[in-house]
């Protein structure tokens, strides 16, 4: 349904000058939450809205989904107003915190979800057990949500937004919540969408999780636009450049630093690079899955203490 | 039992006088959605970008929206409102209803003279109540809680409309409320048909028989707190000494019972005759004045607060004339072939002298043709007496064969036939008149009737659950409406006070009419303050009492107005007239119908446009 309609590239959302001002009930405004906001987001592309607490990003998110409206300018959503309901048959929309109904369990969840999109009782049961293997939560789809810890939930909420197999996908925070390989799957599984060609919509404070998936990025502050462009460009440093090489031996390493020296550059740094706390965390769970009971730093086990010796302060960082 | 006067209008009459208060309530309903939409609209943007959301919501709505109205999609909101409901435990409620009735005898008075009207009454009211506190409670948090813990955020941002939105809940509710109500019912009907089953036993050598016309009379047992006087017939004792129906017992409890000959002792059946569905025939009542003048105002005041009733005085030509249309004679053809006239009157009796306290008060009755160029000779049949007592039901049975005139010639009594001399096209006038001096008799025109062939109960009481379940229906509309604005606690008060209003709406209107005396709520504190009673003029300074009628004026009108746009719940609540045993008619079914669709719709299109309109995630 979704994949092969429009052409990549295509505008898939408009805001133009897109302005929200809060105000209470004598009509005085309140809060500027977004100024006059302009952004298009193309087909089959990772869009990011950055920003911190308060800059308008789930503001943006909101009126581009109808819930909320918007003081002046217009939000456009495949062209049509955000006030159409009929432009959610095309939208699959993640809200920051799950919001579910926790008397359900997972496949009366999405059932539920399916039936709003008037989907045959055949196509829900297809695309119910497709999901929840996605997400791998079979072994507790017949659990009541109210008993789901934040990341199952979190994940039946990414479920439930796929449910009808959508265009555009709208995630508020996605990785609020999930532990680090629940973050990083989502981080895989965002990428795996935008290449089957849905068109992803994030907004996230979390400056790495956007860095790591999107392919353009708008920066918000205070309700307005300070930067907009993809993620390559504008992190670019254009005055430095970075070499990575293995397996150097100390004395090509000097020649390095002597060739920078000749040719008047200058050495900003040379040294081993270190693993992201996230890859590091990653191996070791995934280590400790494969060989249960295996312990893999034992030489930072403190040795058998002797009698009167003094207790290590802190435990091994693995037992 | 007292029933309202719009009751004798037809169908179609009611419907076109109600036309234009249902256009009246729609027109008021989208105008002043409109009118707040675009001021609300206005204030939070700019006028002229709130005039067109408005036209754009109104465009959506009737372009694109409701053609689109998908049935799965409602169904799966009214799925979810139910699962919700239940696991929320509603069914409790039933729980309760059924604990109700394993203590009602602790509060029921157990040796009341109408047991059935006491436990009819009992069940029916303890089902509405329950059921709508229970239907306000659901339907004013739902919504609510939704935005709240915005769930409905994962609703709105899917292809759902508005209106399926509201129609799922209702539809939900709707659906629990219903299963509550069949339970309900079931568990009511066989409270009632076991709570009034009993039996007594004739004690054989008590009977006091009279040898020479073979009649045996006798008190049955002591049974139920009752015991009935009975006489047997021995002469229909079959010859072979087999089993059959040899007598009945008098009426007690509103009941009587059948006694058998069986295996050569007399046995007393069940009760019979307290399930009933009287099929009333009502006719038109006019007045003739003490010198049998044609009366405009109608009966006498006998100075009653209550003015319900108009009274004819004893002893003069003060008459009560009930016209009946459309008699045939088929109606009155009973099983045997006999025909006979019943007549059916609940009279009142108002007595200026005490006389003889315990005996009853004796009338007339007169069949006439009313057709007046006949000569009142040929008009009149001979008076059929009878005897009425306060607060009895008389019954009386005319047969047509006893059915007299008196020959103008001859002067002597001679039987007529009722259609032929009597009924003019399908017409008949019953005349009432009180025989003793100084004695009143009170009647409104539901009072007297004559009775077609008994409806069944049990289809009765079904109608009586249906007025029930569109009064829920109704409750659970206003509770999901007010929920598309307001929180969950105000939704509710304003369904209470919505409901309150509907079901005092006629008071109100009688307060502001100074039918009901007293005035207004400031008159009224100002009566109890100075302790000056109701129906007395007020005593205060001209001016005082001009700003209290003023202000009791402005808000009886504002109340009467709101009262006006509330569905009238009191025409919904039929269970006097089962607890009293008389027949719910189609008419009444019908216009609570109609009323329940057009608040329906209303209702629906309100919620629908103050859903669309509002931000929900504000």
């Amino acid at each position: 349904m979704s994949t092969s309609a429009g052409q990549k590239g295509e505008v898939i959302v408009e805001t133009r000058n897109l302005t929200k001002t809060y105000k209470d009930f004598w009509g005085r405004s309140k809060v500027h939450a977004l100024k006059a906001l302009d952004l298009n987001v193309r087909r089959g592309e990772i869009f990011g809205l950055l920003g911190p607490n308060g800059s308008g990003k789930s503001t943006t998110i909101k009126l581009l989904l109808g819930l909320l409206f918007p003081t002046s300018g217009e939000a456009l959503v495949f062209g049509k107003d955000a006030a159409d309901v009929s432009k959610n048959e095309r939208i699959g929309y993640l809200p920051e915190e799950s919001y579910l109904y926790k008397f359900l369990n997972a496949e009366e969840t999405l059932d539920f979800y399916g039936r709003l999109f008037n989907m045959s009782a055949a196509r829900r049961k297809s695309r119910i057990r497709d999901l929840i293997n996605l997400i791998d939560l079979d072994w507790a789809k017949r659990r009541q949500l109210k008993e789901y810890s934040k990341g199952m939930t979190r994940r039946i909420g990414l479920a439930q937004a796929l449910i009808n197999d959508p265009e555009l996908i709208v995630l508020d925070e996605p990785t609020t919540g999930l532990d680090p390989i629940g973050t990083r799957d989502m981080k895989d599984l965002i990428v795996r969408l935008r290449d089957q060609g849905k068109t992803i919509l994030m907004c996230s404070h979390l400056l790495a999780d956007v860095q790591d998936v999107c392919d353009r990025i708008a920066i918000l502050h205070q309700g307005e636009l300070k930067e907009l462009g993809a993620v390559d460009s504008l992190l670019k440093v254009q005055d430095i450049t970075q070499i990575q090489a293995k397996n150097l031996t100390p004395e090509t390493e000097e020649a390095i630093r002597k060739l920078i020296a000749e040719s008047e550059g200058e050495l900003v740094s040379m040294e081993n690079p270190t693993a992201t706390l996230e890859d590091l965390f990653l191996s070791i769970v995934r280590d400790s899955d494969s060989r249960p009971g295996f312990v893999s730093h034992k030489e930072d086990t403190p040795a058998e203490p002797e009698a009167d010796a003094e207790q290590p302060e802190e435990p091994a960082v693995a037992e | 039992m007292v029933v309202d006067q719009s009751e004798f209008e037809s169908f179609g009459f009611w419907l076109s006088s109600y036309m234009v208060d249902f256009a009246m309530l729609l027109l008021f309903i989208l105008v002043g959605w409109a009118i707040l939409a675009f001021a609300l609209a206005a204030i939070r943007n700019s006028p002229g970008r709130a005039a067109k959301m408005i036209a754009g919501t109104i465009k959506r709505a009737f372009i694109v929206d409701f053609p689109r109205t998908s049935i799965r999609r409602t169904m799966a909101m009214s799925r979810l409102a139910i699962q919700e409901a239940i696991r929320n435990k509603v069914l409790i409620i039933f729980v309760l209803f059924v604990a109700l009735l394993l203590f009602a005898g602790w509060f029921l008075d157990v040796e009341n003279d109408h047991p059935a009207r006491l436990y009819l009454g009992f069940v029916l009211s303890a089902s509405t109540y329950l059921l709508l506190a229970l239907a306000m409670f659901l339907s004013a948090f739902s919504l609510p809680n939704d935005i709240k813990n915005r769930t409905i955020y994962t609703i709105t941002t899917k292809p759902v409309r508005a209106h399926e939105i509201f129609l799922g809940r209702v539809f939900g509710f709707a659906a629990v409320g219903t299963l509550l109500l069949v339970l309900m019912a079931s568990v009511s009907y066989g409270f009632v048909v076991r709570g009034l089953d009993h039996e007594h036993t004739i004690d054989k050598t008590a009977i006091e028989w009279d040898e020479s016309t073979g009649l045996g009379t006798g008190k049955t047992s002591l049974d139920a707190y009752h015991r009935h006087d009975f006489t047997i017939n021995r002469n229909l004792e079959k010859a072979d000494g087999s089993d059959g129906l040899v007598g009945t017992t008098e009426l007690a409890k509103g009941h009587s019972h059948n006694i058998y000959l069986r295996d050569g002792d007399y046995i007393v059946g069940p009760p019979t005759g307290d399930l009933l569905a009287r099929v009333p025939v009502y006719g038109v009542l006019s007045f003739l004045d003490r010198y049998g003048q044609p009366s405009e105002e109608g009966g006498l005041n006998v100075g009653k607060e209550w003015t319900y009733r108009s009274y004819i005085e004893g002893n003069t030509l003060n008459t009560a004339i009930w016209e009946f249309e459309n008699l045939t004679e088929d109606m009155f053809v009973t099983s045997n072939s006999k025909s006979v006239l019943p007549l059916e009157l609940n009279l009142r009796v108002f007595r200026s002298t005490k006389g003889k306290i315990e005996s009853r008060i004796r009338g007339e009755i007169l069949l006439v043709n009313p057709e007046e160029t006949l000569r009142n000779e040929e008009r009149f049949s001979a008076p059929i007496p009878f005897e009425a007592d306060e607060f009895v039901t008389t019954q009386v049975n005319i047969k047509f064969s006893d059915i007299r005139r008196q020959n103008p010639v001859t002067g002597e009594l001679e039987n007529i036939d009722l259609f032929r001399d009597l009924v003019d096209s399908g017409k008949l006038q019953v005349h009432i008149r009180c025989k003793e001096h100084a004695q009143f008799f009170g009647m409104a025109q539901a009072d007297l009737y004559l009775r077609a062939p008994p409806g069944s109960f049990e289809a009765n009481l079904i109608k009586c659950y249906l007025g029930i379940w569109m009064q829920m229906l109704l409750v659970i509309l206003l509770g999901v409406f007010f929920s598309t604005f307001l929180n969950g606690i105000v939704a509710l008060i304003s369904t209470v006070a919505i409901v309150a209003m509907g079901m005092f709406a006629g008071f109100i209107g009688d307060i502001q009419t100074g039918e009901a005396p007293g005035g207004g709520p400031i008159e009224s504190i100002v009566r109890n303050i100075t302790q000056q009673g109701a129906t007395l003029e007020l005593e205060m300074g001209d001016t005082a009492i001009e700003v209290i009628k003023s202000l009791d004026g402005f808000y009886l009108n504002t109340m009467e107005s709101l009262a006006k746009l509330a569905p009238d719940f009191s025409k919904f609540n039929m269970s006097s007239k089962v607890a009293y045993g008389y027949d719910i008619h189609l008419d009444l079914i019908l216009r609570q119908l109609v009323t329940t669709m057009v608040y329906f719709f209303v209702l629906v299109l309100a919620g629908y446009f103050i859903l669309t309109s509002r931000e929900i995630a504000a």
